[in-house]
């Protein structure tokens, strides 16, 4: 059994797409601070990117939480509050998107979120209902 | 890769206030024993830490132009930087004419060999052979992201400086000539690294990197006596700034070395994967804001109408295996385990638990952090720490 031996927590609000980011920033700073090696920072930088904005502009905020076991897994949970994926096999569809004209208009919603969070991770898992969505991602060091 | 520094540091100017220490990017400058010490590894040669300087205590030189009596023949080679200083075609050839009487047998311009890499840079990021393609010229990008964002580093492409390969033309052309000493007229400090002289880098194929600034008093005393026929490249000034690149929908450019990382800091991201071609200057208005350069850079960009309005040659047409180098690619193995680094980090983050978190620079070192690694390595202890001390004998008092 593999302890937690780095633990993380943010919150993440809904529509602040001000702080877009600032949270992966600081994961990637943490995690490139004690010296992961590249090739995973940077799948582990694409995937937080991805999954925290989901959540400003899908869903309702909620949290993320890091955690960096001593078998060097790292995990991601993405959990928000709702209002949940209507259809997870569309959105796991290379180009699907459901963003608004607003979010896309910021350069988000391409609709390649899910299908490349997917492919950058060791582990993906998601979990969806209307309370809200959790997705945790796993990522093997070395 | 070269991994030295251009920064001379006078100690006899050093005021210790620690405002170099402080600015450097890479934290490469510590305050030791009163007196400043560059880890080469990590240095960019960015120059943030000379411009910080107030004492003009911290100094890049070229070389000598004595080193010019050491060869049979010579030949001094002018990037497009330089020449678009000059405001009109007239003006530069005058600049040749004056460079040539420094003893110089043949002064030549670069720009068609910076043409030739622009376009080369250009076709291989539309064939798709990398994503998104990080182009530089610089070898401070080259080192910035080696060091702080390696894993861009398979973005970076292959490719040499032009200085690089117009030298190798220029001894094949003056093969003949017995021994051929190459010079180069640096526009920044980061390119007096790409030569053998003054910074011992015999990989390269220029032998001495000149500063610029530093020979433009010997040359003024011969500007307007005379004319050496230049005729430019318009595609290899464009390369110079940003402003006067041709730019395609899928094409970024960051100047400025804050800009540069917070590009490069969102690429990790990956958020620019749509964009092919990204163009990165550290230095702000591109090449032409080159710290050798005695020009204002926002102003001499608008020559480049004057210097090739005249007449204008196309870019060159050297064969392209001389481009090629795969230098700045290599990464080095991983010494230590996840378990060690882990370990590492975490001793170091229950020293950092103990120090103040002001980030004073005090002691010498950039950052508390960067204290608390070490006083884990056991280079330094808490009792280092100004802060610390004055509040212990606050408490005694």
């Amino acid at each position: 059994m593999s302890n937690s031996i780095l633990h993380k927590e943010y919150t993440v609000i809904r529509f602040d797409y001000a702080r877009a980011g600032k949270v992966s920033s600081d994961i990637k700073k943490t995690l490139s601070t004690i010296g992961i090696p590249s090739a995973v920072l940077r799948n582990i930088s694409v995937a937080s990117y991805e999954s925290e904005i989901n959540m400003i502009i899908h869903a309702y905020g909620g949290t993320i939480t890091m955690d960096v076991f001593d078998d060097g897994r790292i995990q991601l949970i993405f959990k928000d509050d709702g209002p949940g994926i209507p259809d997870l096999e569309k959105a796991m569809t290379p180009g699907y998107s459901t963003a608004s004209e607003e979010a896309r208009n910021m350069g988000f919603g391409a609709g390649m979120g899910l299908p490349n969070i997917k492919r950058v991770s060791d582990e993906f898992d998601i979990k969806t209902s209307e309370e809200g969505t959790t997705l945790t991602l796993g990522f093997v060091v070395g | 890769m070269v991994n030295k520094t251009v920064v001379n540091y006078i100690l006899d100017n050093c005021g210790h206030c620690m405002k170099c220490v402080q600015t450097c990017p890479t934290s490469a400058l510590t305050m030791t024993d009163g007196k400043v010490v560059i880890n080469e590894a990590k240095c960019l040669n960015c120059g943030r830490c000379m411009r910080a300087c107030h004492y003009k205590s911290l100094q890049a030189k070229g070389s000598s132009l004595d080193a010019i009596k050491d060869y049979d023949f010579t030949v001094c080679l002018v990037p497009s930087a330089m020449i678009m200083q000059c405001s009109s075609l007239k003006e530069a050839e005058e600049l040749f004419w004056a460079i040539k009487q420094l003893g110089f047998d043949v002064v030549e311009d670069i720009t068609a060999t910076e043409g030739q890499l622009m376009q080369e840079t250009r076709r291989r990021a539309e064939s798709g052979e990398i994503d998104t393609v990080l182009a530089s010229t610089c070898p401070v990008t080259n080192r910035l992201i080696k060091t702080r964002y390696p894993m861009l580093l398979d973005h970076v492409l292959p490719l040499n400086y032009p200085s690089e390969v117009a030298a190798k033309q220029a001894r094949k052309i003056w093969k003949d000539k017995g021994k051929v000493g190459i010079f180069y007229c640096s526009e920044c400090e980061a390119k007096l690294l790409l030569a053998k002289h003054p910074y011992g880098n015999p990989q390269f194929e220029v032998d001495h990197a000149l500063a610029s600034v530093d020979i433009l008093p010997l040359i003024s005393e011969n500007l307007g006596k005379g004319r050496l026929p230049v005729t430019l490249c318009r595609e290899g000034l464009q390369a110079t700034s940003p402003s006067l690149m041709t730019q395609k929908q899928t094409d970024l450019i960051a100047d400025g070395f804050d800009k540069v990382n917070d590009v490069l800091d969102m690429e990790e991201f990956g958020i620019f994967d749509s964009f092919r071609l990204i163009h990165l200057f550290p230095c702000f208005n591109g090449c032409v804001g080159g710290h050798l350069l005695w020009g204002n850079s926002y102003v001499v960009k608008h020559n480049i109408d004057a210097l090739t309005s005249e007449r204008n040659k196309p870019p060159a047409d050297w064969p392209i295996e001389d481009f090629i180098s795969d230098a700045f690619n290599i990464t080095e193995e991983e010494s230590l385990s996840f378990a060690e680094k882990m370990a590492f980090f975490q001793k170091v983050n229950q020293q950092l638990d103990q120090l103040p978190g002001y980030d004073c620079s005090a002691c010498g070192l950039q950052t508390c952090r960067i204290m608390a690694e070490e006083i884990v390595k056991g280079n330094r202890s808490l009792d280092d720490c100004h802060i610390l001390n004055s509040m212990r004998r606050r408490n005694r008092e």
